[in-house]
């Protein structure tokens, strides 16, 4: 059992955060966020599994002078591994991506993934060529880490081990007004 | 090598509006754009491991006010089709895709065919609209107003490239 919990985890990050864009994997991720830290600079994802690092590669590349942060999974950063060199290849400097590793495939029901075996998804991304890589057990460390994304160049992986569990969090099926609110909040957000 | 002046007019038509980000998953037949777009210096092409990751990538910049094109071949559309329903659909999320298509008129590998059968049908079953011309002329005649349809309806479009347009891949 991990001392952090995904929803711990969202809170002191949301705390932490000013005018960065956070970009949230569909399912757990979002859920929380949306419960926990709503805010129009929140992309939330509720389609396209894997995509959630995709999809904040493009605002990093669209908005190079806005920082952004995903808030990935397990389960669909696996899904989608090839991400992690196109992250490395095109080394935006805005770029972070979190993940929150429970070892499972939450939404589904909680059947194991391969981190809950051998796979480390921080080796993983050192291989595809992300030199910063750090993996966070507690809460010490992801203090420092979120000091680390905030203040020095990406791209970055940031692996946080987290407790296993649903949010507990409703859903909002206004996925338009969701994707509209964002973009909105970005484009009014000024050039810096 | 054989002309390939559609090529020009397939990116010129997608710089005229307004497309400077491309993301792509390399084929024979679109290379020949991506030679036009790779050597512009206001063009960024970003080639990804997969199609559907180009999808994620080019919403993305939509969502930050960048317009984007996908440039792939039409199995690659089989490899994105999730992501075009779940995330450009649902949530109207406009994307230009720019699809050769192997398969069909003249095609040389069997494993080509059935997926070449299938493109334009995947397309209509998940509701995007998509012009094939067939001639450089017929690309001039369509191909604008395919892209002024996909920023107002906030919906991807795609504009398939056939054999006859395009000559196709020899073997």
């Amino acid at each position: 059992m991990s001392p952090l919990t995904r929803a711990g985890a969202t809170k002191y990050l949301a705390s932490r955060l000013g005018t960065e864009v956070v970009v949230s994997n569909l399912g757990q991720a979002s859920l929380d966020l949306l419960a926990i830290a709503d805010r129009p600079l929140n992309c939330y994802t509720f389609g396209a599994m894997g995509q959630c690092s995709s999809i904040g590669l493009g605002i990093a590349i669209g908005r190079p002078d806005v920082r952004v942060i995903c808030l990935d999974g397990d389960g669909s950063l696996l899904m989608n591994l090839g991400s992690l060199c196109t992250i490395a290849t095109e080394a935006p400097r805005n770029y972070v991506l979190m993940v929150w590793d429970n070892e499972v495939h939450q939404t589904t029901g909680g059947q194991a993934t391969a981190t809950s075996k051998r796979a480390s998804l921080v080796a993983i991304a050192r291989g595809a060529g992300i030199e910063k890589g750090l993996e966070v057990r507690t809460q010490e460390e992801l203090g420092r880490a979120v000091d680390r994304i905030l203040s020095e160049d990406g791209p970055f992986i940031v692996v946080v081990k987290v407790d296993k569990g649903p949010s507990t969090a409703p859903f909002d099926q206004d996925l338009i007004g969701q994707a509209t609110r964002f973009r909105k909040a970005l484009a009014a957000l000024p050039a810096s | 090598m054989a002309e390939q002046s559609w090529a020009k007019h397939v990116a010129d038509v997608l710089r005229r509006n307004g497309i400077r980000l491309f993301a792509t998953v390399p084929d024979y037949i679109v290379g020949y754009v991506l030679d036009e777009l790779w050597v512009d210096p206001e063009c960024r092409v970003v080639t990804t491991t997969r199609e559907e990751e180009a999808v994620g990538l080019l919403s993305g910049a939509w969502l930050a006010g960048k317009r984007g094109a996908l440039l792939m071949q039409n199995s690659g559309l089989g490899n994105c089709t999730n992501a075009l329903a779940s995330l450009n659909m649902a949530s109207m999320v406009p994307l230009v895709l720019v699809v050769s298509h192997r398969g069909d008129l003249g095609e040389f590998n069997p494993a080509q065919v059935p997926m070449g059968r299938a493109a334009t049908r995947i397309l209509d079953a998940i509701g995007i609209r998509w012009i094939r011309p067939t001639s450089i002329a017929e690309l001039e005649q369509q191909a604008d107003g395919l892209i002024k349809l996909c920023y107002v309806s906030s919906q991807p479009v795609a504009i398939v490239l056939p054999s006859e347009l395009t000559g196709g891949k020899k073997g």
